[in-house]
């Protein structure tokens, strides 16, 4: 029994167990030491980035102000609820109990999560709710137990004060398409200017994103605030519009399609930039519904469509100041060389209607201007040479685009004989000379080109560059950076042609057969011209015209007569007759622009 | 029973180092649990826990340990029943049923199924001796004996006790003696196992379909640990980042960011390792190995001066449990073997853990202070 008990065999072996240990000892201890020592420095980096976590801060988007100094877009503070799904451990508990606490479905969450998720950093908040309500802040604020993850984060959120006004010059904000974010370097958030001015000058407004780095232990909450690098603020926008004018404008146009655009000769600064219809831009910042969306776009009046800049029209009897022009500099047009009008012109087997049906009679230059002739001009276009106009129409402007900021400008059309050989195959005809000589047929031109040409005419030739910036403002240093009045070229016009002209400008509204008595007002001398611009080819005698092919009107105008202050250009979309659609409504924009003429702000 | 002199026959060197290494790890669980209203109630309850563990160590010393050795089958009979009852009424926690609940207190008997199971194979050994090693066939018993426990283990499923209890009962037999070829037939035909499990895929898919999400994460992260820095190797990257930022002398008590920012998950279970190197850095870490390499030591050395084979392989079976308890949870907090749920004895929260570990410790003591006696 004794000998059976005895451990012996066993004692011999224990020594294996103590070199076990002692090796795996000393193996802990160099991976320790190896850990600890070696690489010590590293993990101690490691630990520090760790517990740190930087949070971006948004800046505030820079604020646009009228030439008056008044805010037209603006910042609201707002509230959104988020959803960092990385510090939520139980990330479908957290979405149940948010879903339940904002009343609404889990899957609206899960698709949120889905959608930022090839795009958002680690930690990046997720936008659960924008703009939430109250109520809804302060459940999950007073829930936080409940909601590991879920945060209530304040938010400048873009606001147009006046809804639609000026939408088309001013955008709006939306967020990045795949497309821009793969360009965009800035990485400042999602939102960028998508339209206007926003888009244009979307590099001055965003400003720099800043950091808070927060303390934070491993179920996200912050511990504490480690410091803060402040965001920079985007610059502030002084803008050449006055917000009276633009007003003005679009309470004259009514619920009309159409567009003005008003300008100050002498800089180039547009004073109001209006097209209708037009659309409330405080439906994007959020992220517009599909709804509203498909509501916009697919709009038959297209209200997204920038006119001003973006649509060109036949020029109608507006294009008779650029054959006015040619005809004088050129000399072929003589004042007092008289064209008898009967009403109509023949040509080969066509016949050319003047618009007045009896006709002018015999006339002079300065009574056919006055009185938009269109025998008269049928007649000085053919004996100047169409080529030879179409020169003159580019010296103004016309068929090029402005380089107004606005996207998407379109350059119109100022055709040759060339171009319509090469276009249609067909040769020039005398016929083809005849209707572009009254801006009817290939011609065609953007208000804002026409609104130009007629501060050309005002400013003595003089181009100024189209211009929506007064300045721009930092708003950390007050640094004010201003944008100079940049003229463009001078057309050398020859005095005593221009003197003609603008004389007969002014007839258009204060002589007796004059077409823009409309335009007239007493508070300055209203220069003008109308246009009448045939949607159709031709009437058929006697039928009404339904709406959508009625004649577009337009006007182009300037005030005072003798030291022009504002030119504007209307166009008003199968309006009908120039002179009685549009020209009340240049009257109306050129009254308020001249009731504050003295108020108005200098630089 | 102990003699006229009690208090002087007591081995006061070693019942003094268990009390050092608890009282570290009393320390470092108030550190990790420390919250902003001052000390946890985790704390308190370690505390207790501790306290009884010391009470409870003391009285195993009290009966001869043949005694305990002829409880031990029982002993083993009752783990197997406990096991078979967390199946199919135990409580779940971490993706795996391991509790159960007696009263108001839930307990994981897979801890006691240890304890248990290296005592029923000390007694098996120590009456059925091979002076000069086992056979194969000879080890088809105590074969059984450990598979019975591993599988209830696995299918809870626990891969950390599994580990433990091969790893345990293997220590046993080298020490109960085992001849080489038997040895070189369980390596081979683990070899095949294991290279059936890894490069046949039809065996490999259902081995790893077998596991738990949890676990193919963790095999996966210990793999590649920096895969998924957040997701399962988590665990492992904290870990090796709080032990390594603690450099030579560490960031002081409590003041350790991994541990004290809950950056270090389970710090107070299975990472409170991981805690001690952060904040008592190289000198904190290096103190416990070499505490720990003590206690063994002196294991290993009343082994050797048991009087019979009882007591030679009950005290190497506690040196043996221990040793792979403390290699595993510290390999793990220096990232060099697999995330398992191992606490470290004597200092990991956790009332099963302590009081299982001082019931083990206070019979190596009863082993130590009976060396001498030649009747009993």
């Amino acid at each position: 029994m004794q000998l059976q008990d005895s451990p012996a065999d066993i004692q011999r072996r224990l020594p294996l167990l103590a070199a076990f240990v002692i090796i795996f000892t000393v193996v802990l201890f160099v991976r320790l030491w190896y850990l600890q020592a070696v690489k010590g420095e590293y993990y101690l980096e490691q630990a520090e980035s760790n517990r740190i976590r930087p949070v971006k801060l948004r800046p505030p988007r820079g604020i646009m102000y009228d030439r008056k100094g008044r805010p037209i877009v603006e910042n609201a503070l707002t509230f959104d609820i988020s959803l960092v799904p990385e510090d939520a451990p139980d990330l479908d508990a957290s979405i149940q109990n948010l879903a339940a606490y904002l009343k609404i479905k889990p899957e609206d969450i899960h698709t949120a999560l889905d959608d930022a998720a090839p795009i958002r950093g680690k930690y990046e908040p997720v936008k659960i709710a924008e703009e939430a309500a109250w109520d809804q802040v302060a459940v999950v604020e007073s829930h936080q137990d409940d909601l590991p993850g879920a945060l209530v984060e304040p938010e400048h959120r873009r606001h147009y004060p006046y809804g639609g006004l000026a939408s088309h010059q001013l955008g709006y904000i939306g967020k990045m398409t795949g497309a821009q974010r793969k360009k965009d370097t800035g990485d400042i958030g999602l939102l960028t200017g998508q339209g206007g001015l926003e888009k244009v000058y979307d590099k001055l407004l965003r400003g720099v994103a800043g950091r808070r780095m927060i303390q934070v232990n491993a179920a996200g909450r912050k511990v504490k605030d480690l410091g803060i690098e402040e965001p920079q603020p985007g610059n502030d926008l002084y803008l050449t519009l006055d917000l009276d004018v633009q007003r003005a404008a679009e309470d004259a146009l009514g619920d009309r399609a159409g567009a003005v655009v008003a300008m100050d000769p002498n800089t180039g600064e547009i004073l109001a930039l209006a097209s209708h219809p037009n659309y409330d831009p405080n439906l994007f910042p959020r992220g517009i519904s599909p709804k509203d969306w498909v509501r916009l776009s697919n709009d038959p009046v297209h209200p997204l469509y920038n006119r001003a800049v973006q649509s060109v029209y036949p020029p109608g009897s507006i294009f008779k100041i650029v054959v006015s022009l040619a005809g004088l500099q050129t000399g072929v047009i003589k004042l007092d060389d008289k064209v008898h009008c009967s009403g109509s012109l023949r040509s080969g087997r066509h016949t050319f209607r003047c618009w007045k049906k009896g006709g002018h009679g015999s006339i002079s230059f300065h009574d056919a201007l006055v009185g938009s002739c269109d025998v008269y001009f049928y007649t000085m276009g053919e004996r100047i040479g169409y080529d030879i106009i179409a020169q003159f129409a580019r010296n103004l402007g016309l068929g090029a685009l402005t380089g107004i900021k606005l996207a998407d400008e379109k350059a119109g059309n100022i055709p040759t004989t060339e171009w319509k050989k090469q276009r249609t195959g067909e040769a020039w005809y005398p016929g083809d000379t005849y209707i572009n000589s009254i801006g009817q047929g290939f011609v065609q031109v953007s208000p804002i080109q026409a609104c130009q040409m007629i501060a050309a005419i005002a400013n003595n030739g003089k181009f100024f560059q189209p211009t929506l910036l007064r300045q721009s403002r930092n708003r950390e240093t007050g640094v004010v950076t201003p944008v100079l009045p940049e003229q463009k070229r001078a057309f050398k016009i020859d005095p005593a042609a221009l003197a003609e002209i603008r004389r007969a400008l002014l007839g258009v509204t204060s002589e007796s057969n004059g077409t823009a008595h409309g335009a007239a007002t007493p508070f300055a001398t209203v220069a003008a011209k109308t246009g009448t611009a045939q949607v159709i080819a031709q009437k058929v005698a006697g039928t009404k015209l339904s709406a959508s092919t009625q004649d577009h009107a337009w006007l182009v105008a300037y005030a005072p007569a003798d030291n022009p202050r504002i030119a504007v250009a209307v166009l008003v979309e199968h309006g009908g007759h120039g002179g009685a659609a549009a020209a009340p409504v240049a009257r109306k924009v050129i009254e308020e622009f001249m009731k504050n003429a003295g108020t108005t702000a200098t630089r | 029973m102990l003699g006229r002199r009690p208090l002087a026959n007591l081995p006061w060197g070693l019942i003094g180092l268990i009390a050092l290494i608890a009282l570290i790890g009393l320390s470092a669980v108030y550190s990790a649990t420390y919250t902003a209203k001052g000390p946890s109630t985790l704390f308190y309850k370690q505390m207790v826990w501790i306290a009884a563990g010391m009470v409870i160590m003391v009285l195993m010393m009290l009966p001869d340990y043949h005694t305990v050795g002829r409880y031990a089958y029982v002993l083993y009979a009752a783990s197997i029943i406990m096991l078979i009852l967390v199946m199919v009424m135990g409580k779940t926690g971490m993706g795996a049923q391991r509790w159960l609940a007696i009263g108001p207190f839930a307990f994981q008997p897979s801890e006691l199924a240890k304890l248990a199971l290296m005592l029923a194979l000390a007694r098996y050994f120590a009456e059925d001796p091979r002076r000069d090693g086992y056979s194969l066939q000879d080890l088809a018993i105590p074969g059984a004996m450990v598979l019975v426990p591993l599988l209830l283990v696995l299918k809870q499923p626990d891969l950390g006790t599994a580990m433990m209890l091969l790893l345990t009962s293997s220590l046993m037999v080298m020490i109960a003696g085992v001849h080489l070829r038997s040895v070189v037939a369980i390596v081979l035909v683990a070899a095949v196992v294991a290279a059936s499990v890894f490069l046949v895929p039809p065996v490999r898919h259902k081995v790893w379909g077998s596991l738990k999400p949890y676990q193919q994460n963790r095999i996966k992260a210990f793999i590649n640990p920096s895969s998924d820095p957040l997701g399962s190797g988590y665990h492992a990257n904290q870990s090796k980042i709080a032990v390594g930022s603690g450099q030579i002398t560490g960031k002081g008590f409590r003041q350790g960011t991994q541990s004290q920012m809950a950056f270090l998950p389970e710090r107070h279970t299975d990472f409170i390792f991981a805690v001690i190197s952060e904040e008592h850095g190289f000198m904190g870490s290096g103190l416990m190995v070499i505490l720990y390499l003590i206690l063994l030591l002196i294991g290993v050395d009343t082994a050797r001066n048991a009087k019979d084979r009882m007591g030679a392989l009950m005290a190497g079976g506690i040196v043996s449990m221990i040793a792979i308890y403390v290699f595993i949870n510290v390999g793990m907090s220096a990232g060099i073997v697999p995330v398992v749920g191992v606490p470290l004895p004597l200092v990991s929260y956790g009332g099963t853990s302590v009081i299982t570990t001082f019931l083990a410790l206070g019979l190596l003591l009863n082993i130590q202070t009976r060396r001498f006696m030649l009747f009993y």
